[in-house]
């Protein structure tokens, strides 16, 4: 189990993730959502940290709050009438919304709470037999075993690269 | 192991903090007798043209797009960078190959203009 | 640190066809703009040499890259399956894209990477790269969606398509999270050993992970209850990535579901029948149900795609390697007579933005018999009545599920299949029955599309005929070596 300190910072870890997640989905100004889903993305890369998976923290940061997200600024900007404007990010359906997504969560904790009830501790446990630190047995499986879906990840930029020209060049090459 | 982020979480909170309280005891200090003008955007002494918010150019976009790209491009090659000590030939193919098929892309994107500005 | 040995001949189909892109994708960059159409020849091209080397795999039983990747009998039927609907989409664009002007090598290039993409998921061993070829399938397809820039419904279609879609893919990771937390691999021929397992009684675990598995693969198959998105998309898109779109992702869809709940999990397939049952009862009758109020043809032929995801939901149902194969019959009897009525739908679309309603195929049989002859025998054989293809698919799904003792399902399936005659038919009554004051206009005849339309035509009548002689009913699921 975690310690004292590291299940303290898990909480307010949690706690900033899920009220500025509430914010990004609550907000009227859609600019001021993108800014909390920065700070979302950001407690999300924390939580990774936790976990002892600091490969995937720096790629969040790298990736979510350096790259996505301010693409996101940068579409709301592009879009000059929606930055000061108000929007209801709510419609009719909120309700039934919100049932789907409450028994959703009902679903996945009670898979999580079932399993750890059987094999006792399954949750955030740092495990002590990690020695080598991440990015060194990513790249080893992803050099090795994982070398299909590597290669076929670089397939998959290029059709999405050729797809974001595609879709936002202007006319006439 | 968590034990070396600490700093980072104490730099974090730091940072934070410092914001927080130096415009915290300003707000506490400061008089606060707002006019119009006062309150008005300082554009070098002139009156204000337009918004603020203009609309930026589908340019910016585009970049931005292309950037997230080989921002990914490059957390793949975080790993590679390093195991390749000890992998060896067979893993600087792996990541040649890899490379390679985005430099198509960057060769499509190039060739079809849209890394000119304007 | 050992390598994985890596099987270069038996990949070469994927090589050719990756390779045939990324030329595809220069040539689109590099050449002039006037000389851009050859790109579609060399489309045809590479896919009838990719599919050459598909039939020399033939009975390669093999597993490459660590065991990610499989080479067998079933990729193989359906790798061939894809490059059939890939060539002959590409044989209806050519015409589309000269009088859409649109862009001639993106266009192909997208459809090919597509094609790819579906391979991947066809040959997938491990979710993994299942995901990965899923992505590189649906990206592209997000974009060929609204490839009619001007055009705000494609525009609207590809906007739908994209956040649905990657909504779907949300669900899709974490139930491969969550499987993979449950059986500590993401290899779909060790999950099958259920020896494997990492946690103890972990059967719940599982079954949420599959359960979100699922619900992304259902997204893909346009099934219930996640078919909202297909009329809206199918009616905006341009009407041959329509066509592809309605064959090619649900064929892969079937692939993995097949490799996941048929092999992975093929020692939990009664308790996951019932789930199976619903779902393919629910989308029949949403599809047929719906299907008949439509009078814009393509939102017809959506709502038939839904009904035709309902029937192949059955094979999952019954769940055993009989049911499998026989959808990939029906498959392959889906994607030629529905890609023939979309190649007519194109010819009689022609070059205005016809607003596809039903009553424009008004006189059709008689002004131009072989148009209305042909499209004929397409609905009467997405109707399923002999001796068409979709007679002989309906026919061995429905023996396979029978065998196994699902003969209410198969009743419902029978008595959704006669809904669906009803729709079918109405639009040749209007081709053929109703008499018009104004002759039918007439129409160009790119013969590029004539091709692929007799093929569509041969297709869907000797397949209905001769079944047994095309098909091998009696594919293993998954390479048995290593």
């Amino acid at each position: 189990m975690l310690s004292e300190t590291a299940s303290l910072v898990f909480w307010v870890i949690a706690f900033v993730t899920i009220i500025s997640a509430i914010f990004v989905v609550s907000l009227r100004n859609i600019f001021h959502s993108a800014l909390f889903l920065v700070l979302c993305l950001f407690s999300v890369a924390g939580v990774f940290v936790l976990l002892d998976a600091e490969f995937l923290a720096g790629v969040q940061v790298l990736i979510y709050v350096g790259g996505v997200a301010i693409l996101m600024i940068f579409a709301v900007m592009l879009t000059s009438r929606m930055t000061n404007s108000e929007v209801r990010q709510q419609n009719e359906q909120k309700a039934l919304g919100a049932l789907v997504a409450f028994s959703f969560l009902l679903i996945v904790t009670g898979a999580i709470l079932k399993t750890m009830s059987v094999k006792g501790g399954f949750g955030l446990s740092p495990s002590p037999s990690v020695t080598i630190s991440t990015p060194h047995a990513i790249g080893r499986l992803l050099l090795t075993n994982f070398v299909l879906p590597f290669e076929l990840v670089s397939v998959l930029l290029l059709v999405a690269l050729i797809g974001a020209v595609v879709l936002a060049k202007k006319d006439g090459d | 192991m968590l034990d070396s982020y600490g700093t980072v979480g104490i730099f974090l909170v730091v940072s934070v903090g410092f914001v927080v309280v130096t415009l915290g005891i300003a707000r506490l200090f400061r008089p606060q007798r707002p006019t119009p003008q006062k309150l008005s955007t300082y554009e070098c002494g002139e009156p204000t043209v337009g918004s603020s918010w203009v609309q930026f150019n589908v340019r910016y976009y585009i970049f931005a797009l292309l950037f997230v790209i080989f921002d990914v491009e490059v957390a793949f090659l975080i790993p590679w960078a390093v195991v390749f000590k000890q992998l060896g030939l067979f893993a600087l193919v792996e990541m040649l190959i890899f490379v390679g098929i985005l430099l198509f892309g960057l060769l499509y994107a190039w060739k079809k203009g849209v890394l000119k500005w304007v | 640190m050992e390598f994985p040995q890596i099987d270069y001949v038996a990949i070469l189909p994927e090589i050719i066809i990756c390779g045939l892109a990324l030329l595809i994708m220069l040539f689109a960059a590099f050449l002039p703009r006037d000389r851009r159409w050859i790109t579609g020849h060399i489309a045809w091209f590479g896919i009838i040499v990719a599919s050459f080397a598909v039939w020399m795999n033939w009975g390669t039983d093999t597993r490459t890259f660590a065991g990610m990747y499989s080479i067998d009998l079933f990729s193989s039927v359906l790798k061939l399956i894809f490059l059939l609907g890939s060539l002959l989409v590409v044989f209806m664009s050519e015409n589309y894209i000269r009088l859409h002007k649109l862009e001639a090598g993106e266009y192909y290039a997208l459809i090919i990477f597509s094609l790819f993409g579906m391979m991947m998921m066809a040959s997938a061993a491990d979710l993994v790269v299942f995901f990965v070829g899923l992505e590189i399938m649906s990206v592209a397809l997000y974009v060929l969606a609204g490839f009619r820039r001007s055009d705000p419904k494609s525009n609207e279609s590809s906007l739908k398509y994209f956040l649905l879609g990657a909504f779907a893919t949300g669900f899709i990771v974490l139930g491969i999270a969550f499987v993979f937390g449950a059986v500590g691999t993401t290899s779909i021929a060790q999950m099958f050993d259920p020896q494997q397992y990492t946690l103890a009684n972990s059967f719940f675990y599982l079954m949420v992970g599959g359960g979100l598995l699922l619900i992304g693969l259902a997204f893909k198959l346009a099934s219930f209850p996640f078919h909202m998105w297909v009329p809206d998309v199918y009616e905006g898109a341009p009407t041959a990535v329509t066509a592809f779109m309605s064959s090619g992702p649900k064929a892969a869809a079937i692939a993995v579901l097949a490799r996941v709940f048929v092999v992975a999990f093929g020692q939990h397939i009664t308790q996951l029948s019932p789930m199976f049952w619903s779902l393919s009862v629910l989308t029949m009758f949403t599809g047929n149900l719906i299907a008949i109020s439509q009078t814009n043809i393509k939102r017809m032929l959506a709502y038939s795609s839904i009904a035709h995801a309902g029937y192949m939901l059955i094979a999952f149902a019954t769940g055993t390697a009989e049911a499998v194969n026989s959808v990939v019959f029906y498959l392959l009897t889906y994607t030629v007579m529905n890609l023939g009525a979309f190649m007519v739908l194109l010819v009689v679309e022609g070059k205005e933005d016809g607003d596809n309603e039903i009553t424009s195929f008004t006189g059709l049989g008689r002004r131009h018999p072989f148009l209305g002859a042909a499209m004929t025998l397409f609905l009467i054989s997405l109707a399923g009545i002999p001796p068409t293809a979709g007679f002989a698919g309906k026919f061995f799904l429905f023996k396979a599920a029978v065998a196994k003792g699902q003969i209410p399902l198969v009743v419902i399936a029978v008595i959704n299949s006669l809904i669906s005659v009803y729709y079918y038919l109405r639009v040749v009554v209007v081709m053929f029955m109703i008499d018009t004051q104004t002759e039918f206009r007439p129409v160009s005849y790119p013969a590029f599309l004539y091709v692929a339309l007799v093929v569509a035509v041969l297709g869907t009548i000797v397949l209905g005929v001769f079944p047994t002689s095309f098909f091998p009913f009696d594919i293993p699921l998954l390479a048995s070596g290593r």
